[in-house]
């Protein structure tokens, strides 16, 4: 049937397409079940992968120098097992042969770095030994399994004189060892590694005496994978419940049916996508896909919901009511997808990959809802047979729709608007209050991942308690040549680093090659404390490192110190990654090499006067020289030097420098590029361009290890969650703008979205759940997610004015319509998203709680806030449409002229 | 029971036609009996209401 009846004129083309939708429908629909079906093929494809590199920021300096080195001194995936027994120690031939077996095992686990590996029993870990004729050679602790107490007894001797092994790799009361391996990135399969370290590692070795434990980012990810199975638990759970809410909200299978399909077909886009792009799904990413197929979800039911009522109003016309449903929401719900979707967008600015991935695959897959929701819409109702009358009338007079009623009048009268601005202001006060305690990064020590009480963090605390510090932090000493790692200097500056940084009380233990010369300095003197220093001449240092990596091969060596001697590292076993802690760490870590840097340098500054770095004074050490155009460290003294006290320094580099931060700034970037740095300086008000070449050997740079990766993710965060945020809100600005051509709107939709987000934020700190690389999209997509509900409520108020003229009449209307289908979707969402509380994913279980929160406090303010101060300012984009009821038209007339 | 993908479509499909035969063959029967009954029993706006839905022509095009 063509369109030959009267229809409103502004909405003459959606009332048009509506029904040539109808018309085409089986190409229409023969088209999309192809695409779909394609989409569907892909989708089944997909795996469930969690690629490290993609979590990190790849361009941060940090990111870089961890994957310049990870693959020699250690990355960030490792592995920590501990052995324990709860009686006796583990010197006992069954105890080490158990350690010896275990570290066999871990040496076969796929992806492993086979050079690191650190444990007793691993040839990597060795003593000094002095053999006949005075020789010393460093030999592995373990070269074979223990066959006698004796040799027990041999092997706890060795190790409790090992300053590289004691308290590091055994416990220092006996009952535990450690073995820690580092995994290549490019082989990191958690499944895999998961299942061969129980089965070759863990499982054959645990007994009533012996206690193992396994901690580290690939065991955590591993316990991730295990658990990703309850996804569908969860997800048939929520179907079903789903099904039987939808089924009792329309009265209809239909109505349990039709929002299923529009979620399934976004759903199939939507992988079928992810897989196209050559991208997979993450365990931790999968509230995000359930999120968007739940919103399908709600704009279906909305679209339903409409129906229902057109039904009624073209006097039981299915084809008419259809399309009146199709047109007369077409402006919201495609509003309500274009800001999801654009919103989501936002996320891109983060530079971690997985994120961009993730806001791209988001962003399409929202976009696809306008397929299944709005151009298959009016197809599949005209395919399904209409309501019966009876259902229709009754349910739009039954109990749900009462109390609705009942809800509104108390809420449109003058105690209920002053009741609700009053509630929202103090809700936000509160709000406001918690929310300054919200945190970047991690704000517990145990793995947010997975519940506190969960073997893997059990496992990760019993391994803190016993060895202070399992998560590393690594930091690269880069020599400027090679053989730089001989100088007595570079030594000195990794051993004052150490113990600068160890006061925090965050820092367990650390490890360099300053520990290993005094150790071999210390038994090459007969363990004379005394001789436990490091030597002062580069000779003496080269002669010991010979004497200990003599025996061992580059690649075991490698792990200290790179084969040329030009670079190594201090690593620095932190006892967690909370977010406010790595800050502390990398902020002292900065300081205390911008601090060595300006005394090597030979002045102390004065940093107090604003706007200006002045030399303060000029040390008597280093001895300057001149060289050409530059100063050099000289023997003899010339009386001369390149800074006099009373200097201004204005440019390091080509960086103006006019207060401390940006001194220490430009000198460490000038220090890590160039062994020659260029200075500005002012004397007696002339300003003087000197060269100075660097007085070190070698430059501190940050940072690898787990900690490393983490601060920069962090940085990265800081540096782009208010313009995220920011450009969020605008860009629903901007839709708002030009779907209601008011500048005002976005305004009256946005505020309580805003209020909403401080609340969903103050909900985090006051739990502890921290903004990180995984809870930020959620939180993202929350935000445009938050806007849908008041969409459908200022339309419809736009469309009632139109007829009834009066402001408050019809705002009461569009309660009482969209409000009640807003109310279901928003109760429907509420209860689904609750049933991921039951995940054993603890950050899965809180993502959905705080969506959850989320839809509810954006729910509340669409249904309270925003009508009531649309009553009480009457916007003019509102009022200006009072009694302007849009004139009607037929198409049919035009189409008889033509 | 650990569920994987197949076990899961089959119980949201199985549950899908359950609720589908529940409706179709014992809810909506007797919530029609439900509402006759209510007219019966003299609440005018239910008559009303059943009448008008009764006297409604629906037209499936």
């Amino acid at each position: 049937m063509a369109l030959d009846y009267e229809v409103p004129q502004d909405k003459r083309l959606l009332y048009w397409l509506g029904d040539k939708l109808i018309d085409y429908r089986h190409p229409v629909s023969v088209v999309v079940l192809l695409v779909t079906a394609v989409f569907a093929y892909w989708g089944f494809q997909l795996h469930l992968v969690t690629s490290f590199g993609d979590l990190l920021p790849q361009d941060h300096p940090y990111v870089k120098i961890h994957n310049k080195y990870s693959g020699t001194f250690g990355g960030a995936n490792n592995i920590n097992i501990m052995i324990q027994v709860k009686e006796g120690s583990i010197f006992t031939v069954e105890t080490l042969n158990k350690i010896w077996k275990m570290t066999e095992g871990l040496d076969k686990v796929y992806g492993v770095n086979h050079n690191q590996i650190d444990s007793i029993a691993h040839r990597t870990v060795r003593y000094l030994k002095v053999a006949a004729g005075g020789t010393m050679r460093a030999q592995p602790v373990m070269l074979e399994p223990v066959k006698t107490p004796e040799e027990a007894a041999n092997i706890r001797r060795i190790v409790h004189n090992a300053e590289n092994i004691y308290g590091l790799l055994v416990s220092l009361d006996d009952k535990a060892a450690l073995i820690r391996a580092n995994f290549i990135e490019g082989r990191l399969d958690y499944q895999r590694i998961f299942t061969e370290v129980n089965e070759n590692v863990v499982d054959p070795f645990k007994d009533a005496n012996t206690e193992v434990f396994v901690a580290g980012e690939p065991r955590l990810y591993g316990w991730v994978y295990h658990y990703a199975g309850d996804v569908f638990f969860i997800l048939v759970i929520t179907y079903c419940i789903e099904w039987v809410l939808r089924w009792m909200y329309f009265h209809d299978w239909r109505g349990a049916l039709r929002p299923t399909i529009t979620g399934l077909i976004a759903a199939f886009w939507g992988l079928g996508f992810i897989y196209l792009i050559g991208l997979a799904l993450d365990p931790l990413m999968l509230v995000m896909p359930f999120l968007i197929t739940a919103r399908a979800v709600s704009h279906a039911i909305q679209m339903h919901d409409r129906y229902y009522e057109e039904f009624e109003k073209s006097g039981w016309h299915k084809r008419r009511a259809i399309v009146a449903a199709f047109a007369e929401l077409f402006v919201p719900t495609l509003s309500g997808i274009t800001t999801d979707a654009f919103g989501v967008l936002v996320i891109l600015l983060v530079p971690v990959v997985m994120l961009q991935k993730l806001a791209i695959t988001a962003s399409w897959w929202i976009l696809a809802i306008t397929i299944s929701e709005m151009l298959l819409n009016p197809i599949v109702y005209y395919y399904l047979k209409p309501p019966e009358p009876e259902l229709v009338v009754m349910r739009e007079r039954g109990t749900f729709r009462q109390w609705i009623n009942r809800f509104v009048g108390v809420l449109l009268t003058s105690t209920g608007k002053t009741i609700t601005v009053a509630a929202w202001i103090v809700a936000t006060l509160i709000a406001l209050y918690f929310v300054r305690d919200l945190t970047i990064g991690d704000p517990t020590s145990a793995s947010p991942l997975l519940w506190a009480d969960s073997p893997y963090n059990v496992s990760h605390k019993a391994i803190q308690d016993k060895f202070g510090g399992v998560e590393p932090l690594i930091v690269v000493d880069e020599g400027y040549d090679k053989d730089a790692m001989k100088d007595p200097g570079a030594l000195h500056s990794m051993e004052k680093l150490q113990r600068y940084l160890e006061r925090d009380q965050s820092i367990g233990y650390s490890l360099s090659l300053a520990d290993i010369i005094r150790a071999v300095d210390s038994v090459f003197h007969e363990l004379e404390p005394k001789w436990g220093v490091i030597p002062d001449d580069w000779v003496s240092v080269g002669g010991l490192f010979f004497i200990y990596f003599s025996g061992s091969p580059p690649t075991e060596t490698a792990k200290y110190v790179t084969p040329d001697y030009t670079t190594s590292h201090v690593t620095f076993f932190c006892k967690d990654h909370k977010g406010e802690n790595i800050r502390r760490i990398i902020k002292e870590t900065k300081e205390f090499i911008s601090n060595s840097e300006i005394n090597e340098l030979g002045v102390t500054l004065d940093f107090s006067q604003e706007g200006q770095v002045a030399v303060k004074s000029v040390l008597p050490e280093p001895i300057w020289e001149k060289a050409g155009p530059s100063w050099v460290v000289g023997s003899q003294a010339s009386g001369d030097a390149p800074f006099k006290a009373g200097d201004h320094i204005v440019k390091v580099g080509k960086l103006d420098v006019k207060n401390e931060q940006e001194f220490r700034t430009a000198l460490m970037e000038r220090a890590d590029n160039s062994t020659l740095l260029d200075f500005r300086v002012e004397r007696g008000g002339e300003a003087m361009d000197t060269t100075v070449g660097a007085p070190w050997k070698a430059v501190f740079k940050l940072a690898g290890g787990l900690i490393g990766t983490l601060a920069a993710a962090n940085e990265e965060l800081v540096r782009n969650d208010a313009l995220m945020n920011f450009l969020g809100f605008f860009t629903m600005y901007m839709i708002m703008l030009f779907t209601y051509r008011s500048f005002a709107a976005g305004v009256y939709l946005l505020a309580p979205l805003a209020l909403s987000n401080v609340m969903v934020n103050a909900y985090m700190a006051a739990n502890h759940i921290g903004v990180n690389i995984h809870t930020l999209p959620l939180v993202t997509v929350g935000l445009g997610f938050g806007i849908d509900y008041g969409l459908y409520i200022v339309s419809r108020t736009i469309e009632e004015i139109r007829v009834r003229g009066d402001l408050e009449d019809s705002v009461r209307e569009a309660l009482e319509t969209s409000g009640k289908a807003v109310t279901f979707t928003a109760v429907t969402m509420v209860i689904s998203t609750v049933f991921w509380m039951s995940s054993n994913i603890r950050f899965n279980a809180e993502m959905g709680l705080l969506l959850a929160i989320w839809m509810a406090i954006s729910y509340v303010g669409s249904q309270t806030l925003t009508p009531v101060l649309i009553v009480l300012f009457r916007p003019r984009f509102i009022m200006k449409e009072a009694n302007r009821a849009p004139a009607m038209t037929s198409m049919a007339p035009q189409r008889a002229a033509r | 029971m650990k569920l994987g993908l197949w076990n899961s479509v089959a119980i949201v499909l199985g549950f899908s036609f359950l609720v589908v035969f529940l409706d179709e063959y014992i809810v909506k029967p007797w919530r029609h009996k439900k509402w006759e009954r209510k007219a019966a029993s003299g609440d005018k706006e239910a008559e009303r209401l059943l009448k008008m839905a009764r006297s409604a022509k629906v037209s499936d095009e």
